[in-house]
């Protein structure tokens, strides 16, 4: 038990759909002679189990309505599981969105008090940290101004700075992170270091891949509602973008019957700051004219880096026959070593666009770009070439 | 260190009051924000909880002294009916807000937890601010007449005490009720209406025809006004009719939590 911090045993939860829950009288005398109603039966989570040490930090992940939200409310008791058992050490705060409860005719300051109440702070934890929330929050100048005079960044930042001082042994936070400009949601990011270097528990949800692999030591991956993975973070992360990125020859499209990435030749791995080559099989073209493609290429957490368009370098596409062969080729490669994706979208003259549902994924291997076989460790952005000047 | 369980085998049944009085803070919180959202960016402000009861008062003396020529002996009718409207405006307008309580506050049932007993409880104490108010005028018209409460004074409290708990118990069932079945917002003003006749406001008890008089008090309101009145006015009352009514309201009390209680824990799925 010792070093316990949550215990998740078998948590699941059912939905009944089709069932109209907030009916009217009529419905419900109808009802009282007629009770063979037509409900279907939906599990949002089913058989969930992990337990988590204090100071461990838990990522969940996975697609739209795999079940992170559900098990995120149930987590929170605002909804109560179907079956199964949690068991929680310590004091519980939850944090599904910022500024719960916020009354926009009330002034920063009286909405401090209400939405810290609301999240469960004393009045006098509220007060002794009021000065600390006013200037984190940077609106200072408006504190004793109505709310909804403010702008939506004022107002989420306030929000969220009252959120950030929340002192329990267990916080479990949705996606709340995505706010404010890049400035604030750095101090945020440091705040939740803060946190978590201070021994709380936290499980945190989000979308951002970034982030996750920021802050978290574990991650639980959940699928239709089903416990998929569940382990170290990049191991994880790594799975779940490759599911959701399909092999290249089940790559489809109604233009494209294949697409081949390779680096300087067919076949050959893709090197860092050397050539990068996507070739499109096109098929089934009813078309004579001229295309435009349009190439985006994202990093792991899903940024876009760069797009390849020949409608911007003018570049002229024409395929004659019914079938053809296109080939982008990009010198020099900014990317660093790591898994990036594709996804295209290809323009014709009447003929609607044509898009790829999944994206294409590829690796680049670092083969000194600098010639010093470094490359930045954040991992982000792309490699330019530039030099610093000594006067 | 505190633990939590949550086990969807427990059943059983709990108040949850020492969890209550862990969110006293969230209930004060609540009532201060509409007192304070109710009368931000009206020109009167504050002034209004005293027009209110008194434009009312004004129309209910109007049409029962001076049109129906209603008989309150010694006491000025006008000392009789105020007595009256305190406590009725207080219950009505806890029903009338009990309904879309929660409906009104979706937003953090869905995004946090607390007990939900606090919306309800936010909104009696929120009612207690215009009682105050409505008593106020009270007391002024007492000065003005020169009426000085009796020693039957000292009991009023436990009639404040019966309205408090009329209002929470029958705001409770209404919203509880409305979390389902959205009639009730149009039900309760009307049944509201009907009340205001059925109730003792502006005429004496004992005007209503002997035969009724039993089933005149099954409406919880009737003793707790006659209480009013009798203890700052010492008119009559007829104390087998006012245990009645403590009886109703002591049972919708009861029946109240029990079911708000069953429809709490899915209230986040259903609202």
């Amino acid at each position: 038990m010792a070093n316990k911090s949550i215990i998740v045993e078998n948590i699941s939860k059912k939905y009944l759909l089709g069932k109209n829950t907030s009916k009217t009288l009529r419905d419900s005398i109808a009802n009282l002679f007629n009770s063979a109603q037509e409900v279907e039966e939906f599990w949002a989570l089913k058989n969930i189990s992990f337990e988590l040490r204090r100071g461990d930090v838990l990522g969940i992940i996975g697609k739209n309505g795999a079940g992170k939200s559900t098990l995120l409310k149930i987590l929170s008791k605002i909804t109560k599981p179907t079956s199964g058992r949690i068991e929680f050490l310590g004091k519980v705060s939850s944090l599904l969105e910022v500024g719960t409860g916020f009354h926009p005719e009330l002034s920063g300051r009286e909405n401090i008090f209400l939405n810290g109440s609301i999240l469960g702070m004393s009045s006098s934890e509220i007060k002794k940290n009021l000065d600390e929330i006013i200037s984190f929050s940077g609106v200072e100048k408006f504190i004793d101004t109505p709310v909804k005079k403010y702008s939506s960044g004022m107002y989420v930042r306030l929000a969220f700075s009252v959120a950030a001082h929340l002192r329990s042994d267990i916080l479990l936070i949705d996606e709340v992170l995505a706010v404010g400009d890049n400035e604030f949601r750095k101090k945020c990011m440091t705040k939740m270091d803060d946190i978590h270097k201070s021994g709380k528990t936290i499980i945190f949800v989000s979308h951002n891949m970034n982030a996750i692999r920021n802050i978290c030591d574990r991650v639980l991956l959940l699928d239709n509602g089903k416990l998929e993975a569940l382990g170290a973070t990049d191991e994880i992360i790594n799975r779940y973008l490759n599911e959701t990125a399909s092999p290249l020859e089940q790559i489809t499209s109604r233009f494209i019957k294949k697409i081949e990435v390779f680096g300087n030749t067919v076949s050959e791995d893709i090197i860092s700051g050397q050539e990068l080559n996507i070739l499109f099989h096109f098929v089934d073209l009813d078309f004579q004219d001229a295309a435009i493609i349009r190439v985006e290429i994202y990093n792991r957490s899903m940024d876009l880096l760069f797009i390849c368009n020949n409608r911007v370098n003018g570049d002229i596409i024409r395929i004659q026959d019914r079938e053809g062969l296109v080939r982008l080729n990009v010198k020099n490669i900014p990317l660093m070593s790591g898994d990036y994706f594709i996804k295209y979208f290809i323009k014709t003259d009447g003929q609607g666009v044509d898009t790829n549902s999944k994206y294409v994924p590829f690796s680049v291997f670092n083969n000194n770009f600098y010639n010093t076989g470094l490359e930045p460790s954040s991992k982000k952005g792309i490699l330019l070439n530039y030099e610093y000047l000594n006067f | 260190m505190n633990k939590t369980v949550i086990d969807s085998n427990k059943k059983s049944f709990e108040i949850g009051f020492s969890e209550l009085l862990e969110y006293k803070g969230l209930l004060w919180m609540l009532a201060w924000r509409d007192i304070k959202v109710r009368y931000t960016q009206t020109y009167l402000g504050v002034i209004w909880a005293i027009l209110t009861p008194i434009i009312t008062l004004v129309i209910l003396h109007f049409v029962f002294s001076k049109i129906a020529k209603v008989d309150t002996g010694e006491v000025p009718h006008i000392l009789f009916t105020i007595a009256g409207i305190s406590a009725w405006t207080y219950f009505s307008r806890l029903l009338s807000e009990s309904g879309n309580a929660f409906i009104s506050s979706q937003n953090m049932i869905q995004k946090i937890y607390f007990p939900k007993l606090v919306i309800p409880l936010s909104k009696a104490i929120v009612g207690l601010v215009d009682l105050a108010f409505t008593l106020l005028c009270l007391v002024a018209l007492m000065f003005y007449y020169r009426v000085l409460p009796g020693h039957e004074i000292v009991v009023l409290p436990m009639f404040l005490f019966f309205a408090i708990l009329a209002g929470i118990a029958i705001g409770l069932w209404v919203s509880a009720l409305t979390i389902r079945y959205r009639d009730l917002r149009f039900l309760v003003p009307f049944l509201l209406r009907v009340g205001m006749f059925i109730t003792p406001i502006a005429y004496p008890v004992s005007m209503v025809p002997e035969k009724f008089r039993l089933l005149y008090y099954v409406n919880p309101m009737a003793g707790v006004i006659e209480g009013f009145r009798w203890s700052i006015l010492g008119t009559e009352m007829y104390w087998t009719g006012v245990y009645i009514s403590f009886g109703v309201i002591i049972l919708l009390f009861i029946t109240a939590l029990i079911y708000f209680k069953s429809v709490e824990s899915v209230m986040a799925d259903i609202i």
